[in-house]
């Protein structure tokens, strides 16, 4: 996916002044925040919980390279193949070898963020492949003249009924419908055709396990069964940091990830996909394929942000972000949004990337606390922003005020007479006023509000005044 | 008790009067507070901001400052989080630092946390009349558990109505230097904080760190409410309001 | 080089594997023998009823196999559904056309309005069945008909997923193709976060339990 993470700022302003996102991210924020947190109480033991997850993936990134090779083992003894792909240019050329191969002419695609990582509906259709998107939110973006998405969830969550009932009248030429039920049935009607004669189903892996060889798909609209049991090929691309040890892994894993991704109990389908079509049997894949793909994270293992890969694509963090909350998906330009989406889009785009990333965040902990695998989400942002310092890519006057705070709060006498001047300059703004209205040393402070005045002396000389006992 | 006031920079600057009125506190409670009169700044925004170096040089400041003391007491919860949690972490590098600010650590409290947890303050100054909601800041919920301690101290005294918001515990959009860099994002988390405060009616909005308060205060007026008060805890718990 | 032995190496480096490393893979984690599971008071049976209708699944019960087919008419008659079903052919020879079912033991095509499932075994925790793929359970029975009927036998109804893969590592010398967890009928919450019934898979599922069986 084209990358306009540089544009953050302008991005974000232009998601601010937009009155139909901004009410779209008003309901949605209610409603996954607090579903989330009914669902959990249902686990006795969240904390405990969570605990064991981020244990479990820990494990195996300690050894990622000997469970990746466990699992191509169990997955090829089961008649799939394994391949390895370093980024989204090879993923590419990996899935246009197997369309080739098999004489395909047109894909399903159930929900996978790395074909987004990776522009494959763009190079599919360069190769004269036709791609459909079936997960409902990704249909309505790619006829929405491929739109990206702004959640990793919920991928049209910004977009209004009226808008998608837009849409559909004027992609299907079908009478304009208002019900969400009626406008879902004509999507379902509108792809069915599609999954009945596609010669390629193409999905994500939720997990790889390592024990069995199995790629675990959690969906609930039933386009992640039909991807992957109708056509003739199947092709799972996910990344390398997907595998999980054990099938009991696995349902620890989902107890977690539909209650913090939707706040269901689980999700409507767990498909636990092994190997290909039986001699005998009636449906599934003739041939199937898995694409682990590296675009950057085999990078990160071993690194201090090496936490980052414990992510099981949950959307929590997103969803409790104040800033993701106010200005939505799209602002931070790149197939990631919020929290992990600033940890991971300098990381895996580049540092120079995408500078404001890591910088938009108030660092509140909101998404740390439920994270589901404790990822140190706000440590990892802190951590990019030393790295932009030693690079030296923040703006010369900004690192020239942090020394000059820094190197004066060092020093109590010239502090005090820095301070008192300051004080006194600000509350003389006031004009005795007890508020500042244009603060031209920080307008973006008052663009959107006013700031209060100070008293106009400082606590140590008031103190020192009263003389009261001083150490030292 | 011997306690360090650690005013912190913002209420040094800002508001004096939060400063006062921790003090009046702490020895209302019985504690012989001493204010080192070099104190500057616990090093945060430099923490926050990627500067390592510069955030152990202020550590390491305020670790001389202070470990003398039986407790350092903090009218900020982020602060707070900053000297307790963070400083060891900073100075990982060098041990002997490290040991010094490990020491430090367990005696270091929020306001609220030390007058109910170790002072246990039965009595309070405070006589404000009328209707409070508490605005909870990141930094002290999530990362030193304040959470009940406030309330626990303004529902004593009589005057005072708690009425919870919803969404308490949301961020305000303050994030220190956020506020400045992505002013228009900031001003619109605030935004959202100030129409849940307002849902609740109540008189004012009370908190624990000042760099929240100033926010939500300077949101509330550019948006045309001039008569919601915004307090620091300390100051409505002196009897200053 | 290849891409495999490009990511696997980078990857061994930054591990600091050495090149003759002799490092057995220990599928159980040293502190995670057993991680914690919300308990289940009660009766699974209950709880799988109970946790079935919260997923918007319908339950009927009888006591044994004989009453199925004529529970599973009375369905489809009170659903104004016509009689014509596909399903499991390892359930052909169960009485339908006693009960005025017409019962054709396949795996389904576009077209077919119901299909007859039984379950390998299903998980009260969360009101799920889980069902195997294989020759004489085709895994289309469950997914193409808008209308899906469960026959699930109450002697397997277990608490949760890890004691549904006790059973099959116990019952069966490797896993089917495909396992489906299915819990209610399919749906979407993508536009405007609102849930509706019915997005790919089907529409309703109605699950008879059988407590004799």
């Amino acid at each position: 996916m084209q990358a306009r993470s540089r544009r953050f700022k302008a991005n974000a302003a232009a998601a601010l002044a937009n009155p139909v996102l901004q009410a779209n991210l008003r309901t949605s924020k209610g409603k996954f925040v607090d579903k989330r947190a009914t669902a959990i109480l249902e686990l006795d033991d969240f904390e405990g919980t969570r605990e064991a997850a981020r244990q479990v993936r820990d494990h195996v990134l300690k050894d990622l390279d000997l469970w990746l090779e466990r699992f191509e083992t169990t997955a090829t003894a089961r008649g799939a193949s394994v391949l390895w792909a370093k980024d989204g240019a090879e993923i590419c050329r990996h899935v246009a070898d197997i369309a080739r191969r098999h004489s395909v002419k047109k894909v399903v695609k159930s929900k996978s963020m790395l074909s987004e990582e990776a522009g494959l509906n763009q190079a599919l259709e360069a190769a004269g492949i036709q791609p459909v998107e079936t997960d409902l939110g990704e249909y309505i973006l790619q006829i929405n003249d491929n739109e990206p998405p702004s959640h990793i969830i919920a991928p049209v969550v910004h977009k209004s009924l009226d808008e998608v009932a837009d849409l559909f009248e004027r992609a299907h030429k079908k009478p304009r419908k208002t019900d969400i039920a009626e406008l879902t049935r004509e999507a379902r009607e509108a792809l069915r055709g599609h999954f009945l004669s596609a010669d390629m189903g193409i999905s994500g892996g939720n997990f790889l396990i390592a024990e069995t060889g199995s790629v675990a798909l959690v969906t609930n609209e039933g386009n992640g069964r039909m991807v992957t049991t109708l056509p003739r090929v199947h092709v799972v691309i996910t990344g390398v940091e997907k595998v999980v040890p054990t099938l009991d892994d696995l349902s620890m894993l989902m107890r977690l990830l539909p209650r913090s991704a939707t706040g269901q109990s689980i999700s409507n389908y767990v498909s636990l996909l092994t190997g290909v079509k039986q001699r005998d049997e009636a449906d599934g894949p003739e041939h199937l394929y898995f694409i682990l793909v590296d675009n950057g994270r085999a990078d990160l293992v071993g690194s201090e942000f090496q936490d980052m890969l414990r992510c099981i694509r949950c959307g929590a963090c997103m969803n409790h972000c104040p800033v993701y909350q106010t200005i939505g998906g799209h602002a931070y330009g790149w197939v990631y949004p919020g929290p992990m989406g600033s940890v991971l889009t300098p990381l895996y785009l580049g540092i120079d990337q995408a500078i404001d990333l890591p910088q938009a965040a108030t660092l509140c902990d909101q998404c740390g606390v439920v994270c589901p695998v404790k990822i140190p989400l706000p440590g990892l942002l802190r951590r990019l922003r030393e790295k932009q310092m030693e690079k030296r890519l923040r703006p010369l006057m900004e690192r020239v005020a942090l020394k000059a705070w820094a190197w004066v709060a060092a020093r109590p006498r010239l502090y005090d007479l820095a301070t008192r001047i300051g004080v006194r300059y600000l509350a003389w703004l006031a004009g005795g006023r007890d508020r500042i209205g244009v603060l031209a040393a920080a307008p973006e402070w008052t663009l959107g509000r006013d700031f209060p005045a100070p008293e106009g002396r400082t606590f140590r000389e008031l103190y020192r005044q009263r003389s009261a006992t001083v150490a030292k | 008790m011997r306690v360090g006031l650690f005013v912190t920079c913002l209420v040094d600057l800002m508001r004096p009067r939060i400063g006062f009125a921790t003090l009046r506190l702490l020895e209302a409670a019985g504690c012989e507070v001493v204010i080192p009169a070099g104190q500057t700044c616990c090093g945060q925004p430099a923490f926050s901001a990627g500067d390592r170096v510069a955030a152990a040089a202020l550590a390491k400041k305020v670790i001389a400052e202070f470990e003398g003391f039986d407790y350092v007491v903090v009218p900020s919860g982020s602060c707070a989080d900053q000297i307790r949690n963070e400083y060891a972490g900073l100075l990982a590098a060098e041990s002997a630092w490290q040991a010094r600010a490990q020491a430090l650590s367990p005696r270091v409290f929020e306001l609220t946390d030390f007058l109910t947890r170790v002072a246990q303050v039965e009595q309070l100054p405070g006589t404000f009349r009328g209707s409070i909601t508490y605005h909870d800041s990141c930094g002290g919920l999530r990362h030193l558990g304040i959470k009940q301690q406030p309330r626990q101290l303004l529902a004593r005294l009589p005057g005072v109505e708690l009425r919870e918001m919803v969404g308490a515990e949301d961020c305000c959009g303050f994030g220190g230097a956020f506020s400045i860099k992505f002013g228009a994002i900031s001003a619109a988390i605030a935004e959202r904080k100030c129409d849940k405060a307002a849902a609740t009616g109540a008189d004012a909005i009370v908190g624990g760190d000042l760099g929240c308060l100033l926010n939500i205060e300077g949101k509330l007026r550019r948006l045309g409410d001039e008569t919601t008060r915004v307090l620091h805890v300390a100051e409505v718990l002196a009897g200053d309001c | 080089m290849d891409s495999r032995q490009d990511i696997l190496g980078r990857i061994r480096q930054r591990l600091g594997r050495t090149v003759d490393h002799q490092t057995t893979l220990a599928a159980a984690h040293p502190t995670l023998t057993s991680p914690p599971r919300p308990t289940i008071v009660g009766d699974l049976r209950q709880r799988f009823v109970d946790q079935s209708l919260a997923q918007s699944t319908t339950v009927d019960s009888v006591t044994d196999w004989q009453q199925v087919p004529d529970a599973v008419a009375r369905y489809l008659s009170a659903s104004g559904l016509a009689k014509q079903v596909v399903g499991w052919p390892l359930l052909a020879g169960h009485a339908w056309s006693a009960a005025g079912i017409e019962f054709d033991g396949r795996g389904a095509r576009d077209g077919d309005t119901v299909g007859i499932t039984g379950c390998y075994c299903a998980i009260a925790e969360t009101g799920t069945l889980m069902v195997l793929s294989g020759p004489e359970t085709p895994a289309t029975v469950s997914l193409l008909p808008e209308t899906h009927v469960a026959i699930v036998a109450a002697s397997r109804v277990v608490a949760g997923m890890e004691e549904a893969w006790q059973l099959v590592r116990g019952e069966r010398a490797e896993l089917p193709r495909a396992v489906n967890f299915i819990s209610g009928p399919s749906r979407t919450g993508d536009i405007e976060q609102t849930i509706v019934l019915g997005a790919h898979g089907p529409y309703r599922v109605h699950v008879v339990l059988v407590s004799a069986a």
